[in-house]
């Protein structure tokens, strides 16, 4: 049996119950739901960084390779309903260094059912575009999607539940979440290596702002800026407690990121469970001091570690695939974050 | 009309059947009541010439919503999420019914805004940040998609005048990128040129037909000609070929690409109750959204 075939069979969702609704996602959540399952923070740090020259690679043993060496157990997985929130902000054709790759988003699908998952669903909420079929399209993930009948769930029109914000940093007493999220056993950041000029980096903990429904945050999630970026991803990872991030470092973007800079070959992905830790990670893979990122900095002690010497690496040395990102000067966020 | 607007039937029927028991429409087929969702349906089937009965009930539905100060939101528990409210005007619109429901509602965004503040010429971002339009959400920045809604609702509703109608075009036409087109509503951020979007383009284009000249958005017309010709995604095409209808620039083939679009459901599953009533609506509306909707108010 292939592994497409298998993806198929096990997911056994039709076309028509294929992408832009809730369908296919189960309505109400048995067993652990997202909320209760994550009352118990989950600080290890461990962080795989594999080499992935280039989107051809196959990534699925690459994430499974992984998920053994970061010691994710089938127990874990099997039987489980897992979300993977990529990064896909605006749609733009030909501009792959913008948005999670389809290939790594196909390939993080492939690896959770390998696992036993009973359902994999990618959804998003896109900051930019309110039309997700055009970002779909323009991406090449629809493509992915249709191929491998992989159902697709915007997130910005998602009804959404109330919660009480448990990061505290903002003025936000509640957040309100997509009702999917309420209904997932495991929310996997799968983001894009990229520098921000706001946040300084975009990796794993800022794609969650992603998972805000427009219909309640707007578009772009502009009440979010308003109360401080980095403020609002403490929240947002606080309280969605996320149980692991992959990042798609085989194309990043440097300079004027998160949509205008230039795209920049680190070749790997990186991944583990503990965000703040990845997300450190790349950072340093891309030459930038984590301590000086607002949002890690904030993460760090809180949420998990951004500390080198209390994350267990895995796989290759960040010294051994370190590639300075370029940061533009005239961008606040990015000045003075080089790594020494 | 009716042989030529044959490839709908199945569409229209899809919308009708998103109608509640209770009155008003859900986003997606089995689901619960919205406040958008209904005021779509209720644009997309008066223009198809539905049931009155039905249609007053959907416009009940959306005014037994409305707040006391004349907004109508996503949902009771966020009322500050008040982007609905232009939505409903248009809905309400051709209705002595609910006459009194849409003056509130017009009232309402005649007083409301954004965040705004004088610009600084050493800012990161270049507009203008003091053109008052409308946010999506309160206490936020005015950007391009409410603030043109809320443009189109105001003139359908008689109050195309209003200095906040002027202001709001006004807003407009400052968030055009000088190569052409709209986006959410940044041009410049660390003196770069930011990228259109064809959806915000061409609901900005809608909008703006009546409050700018021709030479005004060439740029953003040509941009969206050009762009619209491979565009087959809902949202986009919608509201593309809406605001090139709206200045006379409806390309020949409109009527077959939103059949292609709703084809599109096969690959991507069914669309939701905006965007199946955007497309009836862009297949209808040969000059803009405003020409398909009913009771357009003379000016006050």
């Amino acid at each position: 049996m292939t592994l497409k075939r298998d993806t198929r069979e096990r997911n056994g969702w039709t076309r028509r119950e294929f992408l832009l609704g809730s369908a296919g996602w189960g309505i109400a959540a048995s067993g652990s739901s997202l909320l209760a399952s994550c009352t118990k923070r989950d600080w290890r740090a461990d962080t795989l960084i594999a080499r992935v020259p280039h989107y051809g690679t196959d990534i699925a043993t690459v994430l499974l390779q992984g998920f053994r060496e970061l010691r994710v157990q089938s127990g874990e997985i099997k039987g489980k309903r897992i979300l993977l929130k990529p990064n896909l902000i605006e749609p733009h054709a030909g501009a792959g260094h913008i948005n999670t790759h389809p290939e790594v988003v196909r390939a993080a699908v492939e690896a959770f059912l390998r696992l036993g998952a009973s359902n994999v669903l990618v959804a998003e909420g896109p900051g930019h575009s309110r039309d997700s079929v055009l970002v779909l399209e323009e991406s090449g993930l629809g493509d992915v999607l249709v191929e491998d009948h992989i159902p697709f769930l915007d997130l910005n029109y998602e009804t959404g539940y109330a919660v009480k914000n448990l990061g505290g940093k903002t003025r936000f007493s509640t957040l309100t979440l997509p009702a999917a999220l309420a209904q997932a056993d495991w929310v996997v950041s799968l983001a894009k290596m990229k520098t921000h000029h706001w946040t300084g980096v975009t990796l794993s903990m800022k794609n969650l702002f992603g998972v805000m429904p427009g219909i309640y945050y707007g578009w772009p999630k502009n009440i979010l800026h308003w109360e401080g970026i980095e403020q609002c991803i403490f929240d947002i990872n606080a309280t969605v407690k996320p149980h692991f991030a992959i990042v798609d470092g085989v194309v990043g973007m440097e300079g004027d990121g998160p949509i205008m800079g230039s795209p920049h070959h680190a070749g790997v992905v990186v991944m583990g469970r503990n965000l703040a830790a990845v997300d450190a990670t790349c950072a340093r893979i891309m030459g930038i001091d984590p301590t000086r990122v607002a949002h890690l900095k904030a993460a760090s002690g809180r949420l998990g570690t951004i500390r080198e010497s209390d994350i267990p690496q895995r796989g290759e040395k960040v010294a051994s695939v370190r590639t300075d990102f370029a940061l533009v000067d005239k961008i606040h966020a990015q000045r003075g974050l080089r790594l020494q | 009309m009716k042989r030529k607007g044959s490839g709908i039937f199945p569409h229209l029927e899809a919308l009708r059947g998103r109608e509640l028991d209770a009155g008003g429409f859900s986003h997606r087929p089995g689901g619960e009541y919205r406040a958008d969702a209904t005021a779509w349906a209720v644009m997309a089937l008066s223009a198809t010439g539905s049931r009155k009965d039905l249609l007053e009930n959907a416009r009940n539905r959306l005014a037994a919503g409305q707040k006391q100060d004349g907004r109508v939101c996503i949902s009771p528990e966020h009322p500050e999420a008040f982007w609905p409210t232009p939505l409903a005007i248009l809905a309400w619109n051709g209705s002595p019914a609910h006459r009194e429901a849409r003056s509130r509602a017009v009232s309402f965004l005649q007083v409301t805004t954004g965040i705004h503040f004088e610009k600084d010429p050493e800012a990161i971002v270049t507009h203008d940040t003091s053109i008052k339009g409308w946010p999506w959400i309160a206490k936020t920045h005015s950007v391009v998609e409410p603030t043109a809604l809320s443009l189109t609702a105001l003139r359908m509703a008689g109050h195309g005048e209003h200095e906040r109608a002027r202001e709001a075009a006004r807003m407009l036409m400052d968030r055009q990128l000088p190569a052409g087109g709209w986006n959410y509503g940044n041009t410049f951020v660390y003196g770069q040129e930011l990228y259109p979007q064809p959806e915000n383009t061409g609901i900005a284009l809608d909008a703006l037909a009546g409050s700018a000249s021709r030479e005004d958005v060439l740029r953003s017309l040509e941009y969206l000609e050009s762009r619209i010709v491979r565009l087959r995604a809902p949202l986009s095409l919608g509201w593309g070929l809406l605001g090139l209808g709206a200045w006379g620039a409806r390309p020949g083939k409109a009527r077959n690409w939103v059949l292609e679009s709703f084809k599109l459901q096969e690959k991507f599953g069914p669309y939701d109750t905006t965007l199946l009533s955007l497309l009836l609506l862009a297949y209808l509306a040969e000059s803009g959204l405003g020409s398909v909707l009913e009771g357009k108010e003379p000016a006050a």
